[in-house]
This record gives structure tokens, sequence and C-alpha cells, in this order.
């Protein structure tokens, strides 16, 4: 019993021991769990680096540690084969080391420039000429709207890089005055440039994140700063992304709301029926009636629509409207005895003015 | 299993033979970031003349008089971006690699009009006025251009030829060059045959990556 005992301790305190040299816990610094798929992953880190960036906590002394500590949880979590080595071995088992930039992994999913806190001083200084913005249209389905997504891009850009010798740069029209003797003068236009240092330009590439957020809307852009049109005497412009929803065949969206509808036969709006309605997630939805169910008549699930883009957690309503298949043969004399006999219905008849609401 | 001896030099000969043909497509296996998708932003640039495809708001003054379409030297003009659409609403969802022969259309970013052609005759070289044409990225059936090219889907890399739907002309540019007020940009029209003055490849751009789950492989032709 005692050695039972004795070697169980030392397995604990060898698990302790091993726990602390191995290094960090990157799936507890992004706050996922160790199942957490890529997407997971690539949604906490782009919420927590905009939270950690060190120009947002200039207070915080260890807000550098904190960045680079989530910049490389990220880069092994993200990639599967590094996740692997890691889950198995820890951090001490990853080979090759994090060599690249947190730089890099912060402009995927933000652009060049990153992000600028406290102000966009970018606007500030007017003086800077900038390159063109471009606007991206990105079609987006119902089901991302739903659960969200990320959509990767490759941009290949012009970027201005340095090159021997010279160049002429802030050329401007300006007025000379000439003598032409006592008391003549002469204004002329001229064309005045500056001498800068020669640049041109160079095609660059690097993959972007665009995360598709639960319950955007249309209409809605995601800018990536600086991965725009480049200029040669200032600074790019920006990449945009522009949320564009497309139809669906089975919902239609208002707001938060989805409508949908649904056609069922005679007998089961007479008699009631149970369904199921297969959701944008997969999630089925059940439906159970044993009242009568006229054609027109709405049903309203309620937490069934769409995550509200401010608050994912608070959902909109599915409703649903039915309509009845009629008979498309005629019914033959021995049925139509039989239905009179069945329901029992005197003739109605009423003759009014349906337009008018009464 | 195998016999020792006789045959040692030729067993791993076999053996390499035999992997390689179990290898599906033989070492041609594309990574797919390197297909151009459809939603894709991309300026096109004509290998033989070194100019890109671009447009603005200045139209022409002949023909139809509908937006110019022309070819320019720089590299970092805003107007020369061109998003790759599929031939009818919903007919190429986004990622969806574009397959050689597959029609399309070419939506001038900032001015929201498709690449067109009809039979006008172009201002400079007579042969068939490339417009642009359109509003909001709605035009007309003679927006469909077939992507001509080698193997199976187009590639960045490659160089391609578009072929009018409609009228059956290439993309083309042959050198001649307009005055003022666009001065040195190219002439941009529709001939006949497929030569030299019709390739082109994807430059800068925005590239939707193919997204991994099969296309839902309308196809419009």
């Amino acid at each position: 019993m005692a050695p039972q005992n004795l070697s169980t301790f030392c397995l604990l305190l060898l698990y302790l021991i091993g726990a602390v040299i191995a290094g960090r816990d990157f799936y507890k610094i992004l706050g996922v769990p160790r199942s957490a798929s890529i997407k997971d992953i690539k949604k906490a880190y782009r919420k927590l680096a905009l939270q950690l960036h060190p120009d947002r906590n200039p207070d915080d002394p260890q807000a550098q540690e904190k960045f680079q500590d989530l910049g490389a949880a990220y880069e092994v979590l993200s990639d599967s084969e590094k996740r692997k080595q890691y889950d198995t071995y820890g951090e001490e088992g990853l080979k090759d080391g994090h060599q690249s930039s947190h730089g890099d992994i912060f402009s995927h999913f933000f652009g060049d420039f990153g992000f600028m806190f406290g102000g966009t001083p970018r606007q500030q200084d007017r003086n800077i000429p900038r390159g063109s913005d471009i606007i991206v249209d990105l079609e987006v389905t119902l089901e991302e709207v739903y659960a969200g997504n990320f959509v990767e891009v490759v941009r290949n850009k012009p970027v201005a890089r340095q090159a021997p010798g010279k160049r002429k740069c802030n050329c401007r029209q300006e007025m000379r005055t000439t003598q032409l003797g006592p008391g003549r003068f002469q204004m002329t236009q001229e064309v005045v440039c500056d001498e800068c240092p020669n640049v041109k330009l160079v095609n660059e590439e690097r993959t972007l994140e665009v995360e598709i957020e639960p319950g955007v809307r249309d209409g809605m852009e995601y800018p990536f700063i600086g991965e725009g049109e480049p200029h040669v005497d200032g600074e790019p412009g920006d990449l945009r992304f522009r949320i564009k929803v497309v139809k669906h065949p089975i919902f239609e969206r208002r707001g938060d709301d989805l409508y949908t509808n649904v056609t069922i036969s005679l007998v089961e709006s007479l008699v009631g029926f149970e369904m199921d309605i297969t959701h944008l997630d997969g999630h089925k939805v059940h439906i159970s009636r044993d009242k009568i169910t006229r054609p027109g008549a709405k049903l309203w699930k309620k937490g069934e629509g769409l995550p509200n883009f401010d608050n994912n957690n608070i959902k909109g309503s599915l409703i649903i409207t039915f309509d009845v298949d009629f008979p498309k043969e005629q019914l033959t004399e021995e049925v139509r005895e039989g239905i009179k006999q069945l329901l029992k219905q005197g003739s109605v008849q009423k003759v009014y003015n349906g337009l008018q609401g009464y | 299993m195998w016999s020792a001896g006789r045959g040692g030099a030729a067993r791993p000969v076999l053996l390499g033979l035999l992997l390689a043909l179990l290898v599906p497509g033989g070492g041609a296996a594309k990574t797919g970031a390197e297909l151009v998708t459809c939603g894709s932003v991309l300026k096109l640039l004509n290998t033989h003349h070194r100019v890109r495809l671009h447009s603005h708001d200045i139209k022409y003054g002949s023909g139809s008089g509908q937006q110019s379409v022309t070819g320019v030297e720089a590299s970092d003009d805003a107007n020369s971006y061109w998003r790759i659409r599929g031939g009818s609403e919903g007919g190429c969802p986004r990622g969806s690699p574009v397959r050689c022969g597959q029609a399309v259309r070419l939506t001038h970013v900032l001015t929201g009009k498709n690449l067109h052609t009809h039979h006008f005759p172009s201002p400079l070289s007579n042969n068939q006025e490339v417009s642009a044409f359109g509003e909001d990225g709605q035009g007309d059936d003679l927006d469909l251009w077939t992507v001509r090219c080698s193997g199976q889907h187009w590639e960045r890399e490659a160089a391609v030829r578009f072929q009018h739907v409609g009228t059956s002309v290439f993309l083309s540019v042959t050198g001649e060059q307009y005055g003022s007020p666009i001065r040195g940009q190219h002439e941009v029209h529709g001939m006949p045959s497929a030569n030299t003055h019709n390739t082109w490849k994807a430059m800068e751009g925005i590239f939707i990556k193919p997204s991994v789950e099969p296309s839902a492989g309308h196809d419009e032709l």
C-alpha cells in the first residue's frame, strides 16, 4: 500500500512539474475548449486581439506580454500540424519555434496598419495624400449569418518600395514673373517639381481573414486599413468588404426574424399533423398541431430566428405561414356524399365586402 | 515476400513507378489557392501589350456612346478592378473556382457596369467596340464571356482568353492609343481570331480562396 501511494504521489509531482515546465496553456489564453474548431479559434483571436492590443491598454505593463502570448497561441492552434504537436508534447514539443512576428498575424485580421485606437490618427493629417479605397461586395448566405464564418482571401497589391535614384514628386503649377524690360513684367505658368527618393511599385501578397459575424446585416462593412491602392507620395487607401446577404430558397429574413412557408394537405389541415423544419445550422424545429389549421395561419416560434448582431444570445423568431393543398381532381359522387355525412355542415353562403374588412 | 537477391536494383524503381501511378494526377496537385474564384476582384493584364483592362466614367464619342473600356499602363489605378461573377444570379457561388469554358460576367467595381460588346465598330481600329454596360451589375445577355484556358480551372498564373458568348469575338488589344482626354490609354476591342493579342493574366486583386464544400455545380453554358 505504501509503495502505491508513494508512486502516485511521485507521478502527481512529476505531472505538476511537467505542467509548469511544459509552457503556456494556449487553449486557456484563447479561452477555447480543447475541442475548439478552427472557426472558434479565429473568432476568439479576433475578439481578444482587439481587447488586448497594447495601444488599447497603455496603463498595463503586461499588455505587450499578454498580446505576444495571444499571438503565439493563435499561431500554434490555427495550424493543424503545430496544434497536433502541441496537444501531444506541449509548448516544449514545438520543433521550429514560432518565428513569425505577431504583427503578421494581427494584420491578417485587420490589415497592414492594424487598428488605430484612440481616434484614428490617420484621418487627422489631411496633408498626406492617400491611395484609393477599394470596396469589395462579399456574398454571404443565411447559414453564415446564423452561425458566423471566416472567409480567407489572398490580397495581391502593389506596394511602394525604395528604388535607386531620384524622381520628381509634388509637381504643381506655379506663377513665375519675368521682367521683360523696365516696368514691364510677364506672368507665366510653370510646372515645378520637388525631388524625392525614387519609388517603384512591387506586387506583394498576403492572406486576410474576413469574419462574418453572426447576425451581420446587409451593407455592413469590414475594413482592412492600408490594404487598398497605394499612393507613391503618401499612404495606401483601405480595403473594405461590404456584406451582401443572398436570397435563400427556404427562409426570408426580416431583421432578426425568419419567415418560411409550409404547404400541408387538406386532411392534415383538418385533423392535425407533426413535422420537422430543418434550420440553417441543421437543427430541427418541431411542429405539432392537433387543431384545425386554416390556410394563412401563422405559427410563431420564438428564439428560432437569427441571432441579434449586438447580442448573439438574443434571437429573433421564426414565423411559419401555412397554406393548404386542395385536391386537384374532382371528387367522386361517393366521396362527396361521404364528406357531407362526416362533416354535417349546413350551407353557409354568406355574401359580404371582403375588401373593406367587414 | 519479395525474394532476395536478383532484381534488387529494379525493386525500388518498380515501387516508385507503382507509387507514381497511385498518386492521382501525378504531381500536378493544386493547393487550390492559385485558382480564380467567383466573387474575386482582380486586374487583368494583356500579356502582349502590358496594359491592364480599365474603365472609367467617360463615354465613347462614337459607336454606341456607352462607357468606354481601355487598357492602361499603370498598376495602381483602382479603376482597373473587375469583379468575376457567374453568368446568372446564384450561378457561381462565392469561392467556386472558375472552370475553363465557363461563362462569366466581369463587373467594373467602381462604376457597376459589366464588360460588354456588340456590333458597333471600335473608334481607332475599326474592330468590334467593347464597352461597359448596365446598372449596378445588371446588364443583359451581351455581358457574358467564356473563359478559354487549358486544363480544368482558371489558374491565377495562366494566360487566358475571353471569348464573347453572343458574338464570338476575343477581348483584345492591338496597340492603338487614344489622344486627349485619355491620352496614352490603349484601345480594347473584340477580334474574331485567337492570337497573341488576346491573352490576359490575373494580376493584383482580392482573391477569395476556393471554398471547402463542393460547389453547387450550376452549369450555365
